[in-house]
């Protein structure tokens, strides 16, 4: 039987790496956090090409870069947007709620 | 259940060697430091052009093409920086000037990122690596690879079959089955810009392709060979990044004509810093990645001494 899925808090806003990506381990969860231009998004941490850790990518605020093959993802909707990143990152809801960034999960 | 640790900067963060914040630092991108030497790398090829224009008519022209070409077959160090979009903060910006060195040294810039992807996937992993050069097992076989007949010939053959629709297992292995259509066009455009190019030598009776592009390239390449042969050759056919790939300590000029390209083990590393950042990541990385204090010239020491020394079983392909 599933679960329903609950508001998990994850990262105090204020331990961010501000306008940057932060690894977060959500139990056996590798999780990046992106400190966006429009806010705050999660997704799971690994390229969906070569599996590469994304926390250690070149980030500019919108999109960041794989640091193994700089293929490119948006970081706000998960969209795989330059080669070699062909399929989209698994991204996880996300909110900010009293200084805490919380994922649905 | 969780992939293991592929990129060789995550394992350097994780051994301590830098920190995130140091990282983050060497990766920030600028057009600015890319301009300005492009700018003054282009007056550099001017300036040795203007050499064969100069001895045009004399025999001093072959040794001048020579060394134009050896500027020349450096649009790969650009073109290989902006397949790895280092070299400008502006994305497009690698790709224009990617696709431009490409034309230039009739490398396909489209395939070659895709093939370089693997290459750092896979680095010096025989069989796997597809751009690894294999450890020479004679003095000829060396030789015979630094004339750049063999890679000249890899080339066009490869050329061919993609503007004939046809790629190899290997290259179906790195090439997505969405994009086999546009390598197929790439390499058909380029062969038809090189076409274009030939006739209008002929129509016209304009040769100055020739004297300044073509005949210097094709003289340049195996100063190309010889360097390219140093970032990998010689060291261990094996994962570990810090023994597989050797950086070379090269003069300031040398440094300026292949764009820090020399600083190679910690662009394997770290392929996201900018090359003007990699000197700097190189102070961060010493004594964690293998460097030849002396340079092109030490590594073919180091090449030739596995070639005449045995014992370079585990280092061959």
């Amino acid at each position: 039987m599933s679960r329903d899925k609950v508001w998990t808090d994850l990262i105090a806003v204020s331990a961010l790496e501000s306008g940057d990506v932060t690894p977060v381990t959500l139990g056996h969860r590798e999780l990046a956090v992106y400190d966006t231009l429009e806010g705050v998004t999660v997704s799971y941490a690994r390229c969906t090409h070569g599996a590469a850790n994304l926390c250690d990518g070149y980030f500019d605020g919108r999109r960041i870069e794989c640091p193994l093959h700089q293929g490119l993802f948006d970081a706000r909707t998960g969209q795989a947007v330059a080669a070699p990143a062909r399929v989209a990152l698994r991204m996880i809801e996300a909110r900010v709620q009293d200084g805490m960034v919380q994922v649905l999960i | 259940m969780t992939e293991p640790v592929l990129t060789p900067i995550t394992q350097a963060l994780n051994d301590g060697v830098l920190t995130r914040a140091e990282l983050k630092a060497l990766m920030r991108r600028s057009d600015r430091p890319a301009l300005i030497h492009l700018a003054l790398w282009l007056m550099l090829l001017g300036a040795t052009g203007t050499l064969v224009w100069a001895s045009l008519g004399t025999l001093w022209v072959w040794p001048a093409m020579f060394v134009h070409g050896i500027v020349v077959v450096h649009f790969f160090s650009i073109q290989h920086e902006c397949v790895h979009y280092t070299v400008f903060r502006t994305r497009w910006l690698n790709d224009l000037v990617g696709y431009i060195c490409g034309l230039v040294i009739i490398l396909p810039n489209r395939f070659f990122r895709y093939e370089h992807c693997d290459h750092h996937t896979y680095t010096q992993l025989t069989g796997e690596d597809p751009e690894q050069i294999p450890m020479p097992k004679t003095l000829g076989e060396y030789l015979w690879y630094i004339s750049s007949v063999p890679y000249w010939r890899a080339k066009f053959q490869e050329l061919g079959r993609h503007a004939a629709g046809r790629l190899t297992e290997v290259e179906r292995g790195f090439i997505p089955k969405e994009e086999h259509h546009t390598i197929f066009l790439e390499a058909r455009l380029m062969l038809a810009f090189y076409a274009s190019i030939l006739l209008a030598c002929v129509v016209f009776d304009w040769w100055a392709p020739l004297w300044f592009w073509l005949i210097p390239l094709f003289l340049g390449e195996p100063v190309m060979r010889f360097i390219r042969m140093t970032e990998h050759v010689g060291r261990p056919a094996i994962r570990d990044m810090k023994e597989n790939t050797r950086s070379n300590m090269v003069s300031a000029p040398m440094r300026f004509l292949c764009w820090n390209m020399n600083y190679h083990a910690e662009h394997h590393y770290a392929s996201s810093v900018p090359y003007h950042a990699l000197p700097r990541l190189h102070d961060k990385l010493k004594g964690y990645v293998h460097v030849e204090e002396e340079g092109y010239l030490g590594a073919h020491r180091e090449i030739l001494r596995h070639l005449f020394g045995g014992g370079s079983e585990g280092r061959r392909a």
